[in-house]
């Protein structure tokens, strides 16, 4: 059921390829989580794998293995982590398949994926996207589809240690694009780019 | 008119301490931070900015603030800038605009003398005839032109875009709706407040009265301890549909102009009233200010307007000026009170005088005339929101009259009141505006699977319990009993508007167009009631049976930068690519994607791949993974061919049809395994097809179990192509025999590649060469690239672009869908028609294409030239002997370096399609050549044994 793409051997190459500056003054920063574990899971909206994953369209759930679980539409999951932790996630759907059509790829080469931290974050977002980003309409752990510099993004609330924090999903040829346009949208609130937060698990 | 920088004033914005030096006409002049253009350049005695745009009369401040009509200038090369209200800068150069050669001497004035010949519609009537001068008097009239001078060469601004979604924008902060704003937030709503000036306060920030200091410092003290979102210098330039609101922010830290895209849950309008001048003749002369101008200089710049005033008075605003005309010294000569009868019938003088003749025909001796007659509701915001302002002649302006629940005025816009029953107002309204907004974002919130979850059934919509504010009476005050200027942008006098009724023009809507009246940079915020009253006044009728002009959108004017914004301009990039660009590579632009075009030299790359192998990254190549049991009726569904027996590690290629059998797109797909296919697009296609994929299973077939997941970026791609590239493979895979036996073309194997486990490969190519398509995942695709490079160093590897691939896939006869095919080629047309499998139950376009499968249609075919070294241009059109029958058309061309010839595919009609047929290819040049139709679509290896290797 749950089969990887993801190769073994050399090192990951992120599509952001460009170096950038140092750190800077403000408390916004921009990390490249590109090489993220990232599955992408199909099913019904509602049936046993909605059951098992438990993130139901437009919300997110951390799994009991500690891989991030999103709703990203009715009937699709997104579920990011090291690779452990996806699998983990993942590995209750070996079976499933016997009550309900369901499949799970591994998008991790696919999907560039960046993390914006820091409590102007949503005004940043606000330059790049047309989305309400307050905490009525995208509390922690929201999902949400949109297009982000006009790059089509699955976007995800979640929060670090109480502050705003968002993943943002795009497909990788878009990738060092829509860095670079966070980047420029980030400058008028200090942002800098910071090391990836996860341990990279693709390779 | 003599101004001049006063003491100290309790209520002025300028620091005395932080001078700035700027230039004026080249002159050096200086002034203080907080100052305007004007206000410094008044404070040093400049009494003339502009000249009138068709008269070329010398004009002077009017309103000092940013509807002054008379204050458009240049700054450095910046055109038509207001300097009413741009903050002065250290090196400013400010030049004026519209007079030659000089703004005191300008020759164009001269204009004045035609005046009488200059009337409404003068242009349409006079230069319509003769048809054939119209591009002289195009060339002449255009060295008229008004305004200032663009430079083409200034690099584009950086220019910043915002999305928000306030609960509730307050447009205007005055004493009302900085109490709405307040109270809208202390409610739990967050609030936007918008100031059109540089800092908050509407009309107090110029009053000098004690009150209204104190309630102005009050205010703003409890602004800044509040959550309310202030921006100044900004304005609602424009109401739309569900309170979609944009908000241009001027002069922003990072951007001359930042356009906010707002939408907002309630708008408050609380824009305040502007200042009508009066009609009169001599009202456009330098030294005719209104009252606020009078008070705004004053108490905001410390600069006195004249030594020796005149006011016309009709209401508070003119006698509060008196008052403070009088405590920076100024002598009034005289107040003429306008709600006891009295009035200005015209004005006489000189260069620094402005004699006020009044309506008995005495002349009293002034350099100021100071004019407090009334006030425009600027109901702008209203109009956009659908309502119809309805006029109070005993107010003498419009009030609001059923604006959409969402959209609530107050402040002066709503009524009149003390300023202690403004802000009451204003409070009130922003209570009403928060409750509203909690009920929207109830609904929002329940509606929308994102969002934070509510309790409850929907607020009820809060009901509008607000006192009514009151109307002052005020007397109607428009015109003199002489004419004179009702929009001084447009240069159009009230005697133009009576005539323009009297010409039949006497709809206010035909009479604006017709005379432009109020559609000049002041888009009519001094002139639509004037105008309007003009109207009435020419057609015997009241103001309220003229009624107005509808306001749209954009309240001020914005730049066409801030309408632009950020410019994004995503481009997809393979991972690859830092290869490419590092290799002396030509990019080319094809959609999104930035793909390699050559290398140098595309001839050279052709003939090594020929010889030896080459790489090509082919990464766009749109790649979908489908899923499940039912794929295989999917793909019969979508393919004119057939697919259900297709085996595990084969590959097929197929036809896609859209349902009027036009060609849609073409590619293979392979089958990965039992449940699992990779289907491969045109990479122009890949997006289209993607949504015609999940089109059908969504809305024709959503019982079938396929799941369909774009991975076009999800692999580089990279074809290695010529006759050594099995060989280059054998040195870089693992698990997988490569010999032509065990891996035949058409067919697809998964293997490990130069350590990249994962990776998956097809047999097949566009070039017609033995090849090998590398589906690498896309995180090693560089690693992948360089180690085939390395791998193949001694093979005489080289890269080649996409140039070289077109000019192989013609040697090859390949066609491209949209190039060699186009919006009306039929599946029969493109010479496979035997692909189409019309005993198929049912497949996309088959009814069409079983209707064409009798017909004769335009085939593509493969043409050679006579002359092996002429290339004709592609869609060049191919015509029937000397004449200009269009017979078909050349859809692809090149110089085949491997023929030494040139090569060709076109399209013909049916009746010269067979091999052997002579036709004329007509050239962009006008020659006639003559070519040959092939009998197959390959120049090169027609019968695919490189391919097949």
């Amino acid at each position: 059921m749950a089969e990887s793409a993801s190769p073994q051997g050399p090192a990951f190459e992120s599509p952001v390829v460009r170096s950038y500056p140092a750190s800077r003054a403000g408390d916004l920063t921009l990390s490249d989580e590109s090489a993220v574990t990232k599955w992408l899971v199909r099913a019904g909206a509602e049936g046993p794998t909605a059951d098992l994953l438990g993130a139901p369209f437009g919300t997110s759930l951390v799994a009991p293995g500690g891989a991030l679980v999103l709703g990203s539409r009715p009937g699709e999951w997104i579920v990011v982590g090291t690779a452990s932790d996806v699998a983990a996630a993942v590995a209750g759907l070996d079976g499933i398949e016997e009550q309900e059509f369901c499949s799970a790829l591994d998008w991790t080469q696919g999907r560039a994926l960046f993390r914006v931290t820091g409590t102007s974050a949503a005004r940043m977002l606000e330059k790049v996207c047309g989305l309400d980003w307050s905490d009525h309409m995208t509390p922690d752990g929201a999902v949400v589809s949109a297009s982000v510099a006009l790059v089509t993004c699955d976007i995800a609330r979640n929060d670090r240690d109480g502050v705003r924090s968002y993943l943002i999903f795009c497909d990788r040829s878009f990738g060092q694009y829509l860095f670079d346009a966070l980047i420029d949208a980030g400058n008028e609130f200090g942002l800098s780019v910071a090391a990836a937060s996860h341990s990279h698990s693709a390779a | 008119m003599t101004m001049s920088r006063q003491g100290v004033q309790p209520t002025e914005v300028i620091d005395r301490a932080a001078k700035l030096r700027f230039r004026w006409n080249g002159k050096r002049f200086s002034g203080f931070e907080g100052d305007t253009i004007a206000s410094a350049l008044a404070a040093a005695g400049e009494q003339i900015f502009s000249r009138s745009m068709k008269y070329h009369r010398p004009r002077g401040i009017l309103t000092a603030d940013y509807w002054d009509p008379n204050l458009m200038v240049q700054v450095g090369d910046d055109p038509n800038v207001r300097a009413g209200h741009r903050l002065l800068e250290s090196g400013m150069d400010v030049r004026s605009q519209n007079a030659w050669p000089s703004l005191n001497r300008d020759i164009k004035a001269a204009n004045s003398l035609l005046g009488r010949f200059l009337t409404a519609g003068f242009y349409y009537k006079t230069f319509m005839r003769p048809q054939w001068l119209w591009p002289t008097y195009e060339r002449v009239l255009a060295t008229f032109a008004p305004g200032g001078k663009i430079d083409l060469d200034t690099p584009h601004a950086y220019h910043d875009k915002r999305y928000t979604h306030p609960d509730v924008v307050v447009a205007g902060a005055g004493p009302a709706g900085i109490e709405a704003a307040l109270a809208a937030s202390s409610a739990g709503a967050s609030v936007m407040l918008v100031s059109h000036e540089h800092s908050v306060g509407g009309h107090l920030r110029y009053s000098s009265a004690a009150a209204d200091q104190a309630a102005l410092a009050e205010l703003r003290t409890a602004l800044d301890a509040s959550d309310v979102e202030v921006l100044t210098d900004s304005t609602v330039t424009g109401r739309y549909e569900d309170n979609w609101l944009g908000i241009v922010q001027r002069n922003h830290p990072i951007a001359v102009e930042r356009l906010i895209k707002a939408r907002a849950k309630t708008l408050v309008a609380a824009p305040g009233l502007i200042e009508r001048p009066y009609v009169f003749e001599g009202n456009d002369r330098p030294g005719v200010i209104t009252s606020g101008a009078a008070r705004r200089l004053v108490n905001l710049w410390g600069v006195k307007p004249g030594e020796r005033a005149v006011v016309f008075s009709a209401n508070a605003e003119g006698d509060a000026a008196v008052a403070d005309l009088e405590r920076v010294g100024t002598e009034i000569a005289a107040v003429i009170d306008g709600r006891t009868g009295g009035s200005i019938s015209s004005t006489r003088g000189s260069s620094r005088a402005v004699d006020a003749v009044v309506a008995d025909g005495a002349s009293i001796g002034a350099d100021l005339l100071v004019v407090a007659a009334g006030w425009t509701a600027p109901t702008s915001l209203l109009n956009m929101a659908g309502d119809r302002p309805v006029y109070d002649p005993a107010a003498a302006r419009f009030f609001p009259s059923d604006p959409p629940s969402n959209v609530l005025a107050t402040g002066g816009l709503a009524g009149d009141a003390g300023l202690d029953g403004l802000r009451q107002h204003g409070a009130a309204t922003g209570r009403l505006a928060a409750a509203r907004a909690a009920a929207v974002r109830h609904r929002l919130q329940s509606r929308t699977a994102r969002a934070l979850p509510v309790d409850g059934d929907e607020p009820a919509w809060a009901p509008d319990e607000r006192a009514p504010l009151g109307r002052d009476p005020h007397p109607e005050l428009y015109r003199a009993d002489t004419h004179g200027m009702v929009d001084m942008s447009e240069d159009i006098s009230s005697k133009d508007l009576v005539a323009a009724a009297h010409e039949g023009y006497d709809s206010v809507e035909l009479a604006k167009r017709y005379t432009t009246a109020t559609m000049g940079p002041s888009q009519g915020k001094l002139e639509t009631v004037n105008t309007v009253a003009a109207i009435a006044e020419a057609r015997g009728e009241t103001i309220s049976q003229v009624g107005t002009t509808v306001w749209r959108p954009p309240y001020a004017p914005l730049t066409l930068g801030a309408l632009a914004g950020r410019m994004f301009e995503p481009v997809r990039v393979s991972s690859i690519h830092p290869w490419h660009e590092a290799n002396n590579v030509s990019i080319i632009q094809a959609g999104q994607w930035l793909r390699p075009d050559h290398y140098g030299d595309p001839a050279a790359e052709v003939r090594n791949v020929r010889e030896n192998v080459g790489l090509i990254d082919v990464t766009p190549l749109g790649k979908l993974d489908l899923r499940g049991p039912d794929v295989p009726k999917l793909l019969s569904l979508l393919y004119v061919n057939k697919w259900m027996k297709l085996g595990v590690g084969r590959v097929r290629y197929g036809m896609m049809c859209a349902e009027d059998g036009v060609v849609l797109d073409d590619g293979v797909t392979g089958r990965l395994g039992e449940d699992h296919y990779m289907m491969s697009t045109t990479s122009s296609g890949a997006g289209g097809v993607w949504e015609w994929v999940e089109n059908w299973l969504q809305t024709e077939r959503p019982d079938w179990q396929v799941h369909v997941t774009p991975v076009t970026t999800a692999y580089a791609s990279i074809n290695v192509a010529g006759p050594k590239s099995r060989e280059l493979m054998s040195g870089v895979c693992e698990g997988v025999d490569l010999d032509a036996e065990a891996f035949p073309y058409m067919t697809v194997r998964e293997a490990t590649v130069a350590g990249v486990a994962g990776c998956f490969m097809w047999r097949i190519g566009f070039t017609g060469e033995l090849s090998f398509e590398l589906h690498v995942p896309a995180g090693h695709g560089l690693h992948v690239w360089e180690a085939l490079m390395e791998a193949g160093s001694d093979l005489g590897v080289g890269p080649f672009g996409l140039e070289g691939q077109r000019v192989m896939r013609l040697e090859k006869g390949h066609f491209i869908v949209g190039q060699d095919t186009d919006g009306l080629t039929l599946g029969p047309s493109t010479g496979l028609g035997s692909l189409i499998k019309l005993d198929k139950d049912d497949f996309a376009g088959k009814p069409e294409l079983a209707w064409a499968a009798d017909r004769s249609l335009p085939m593509v075919v493969a043409i050679q030239p006579d002359d092996p070294d002429v290339v004709p241009e592609e869609a060049a059109q191919i015509v029937r002997g000397d004449t200009n029958e269009i017979l078909g058309r050349i859809t692809s061309s090149r110089y085949s370096p491997t023929l030494n010839r040139s090569i060709c595919l076109g399209q013909v009609e049916a009746d010269l399609a067979a091999g052997g047929t002579k036709v004329t290819v007509l050239l962009e040049s006008g020659e006639r050549i003559g070519a040959t139709v092939i009998d197959h679509h390959a120049h090169f290896d027609p019968a695919g044994e490189r391919l097949r290797g």
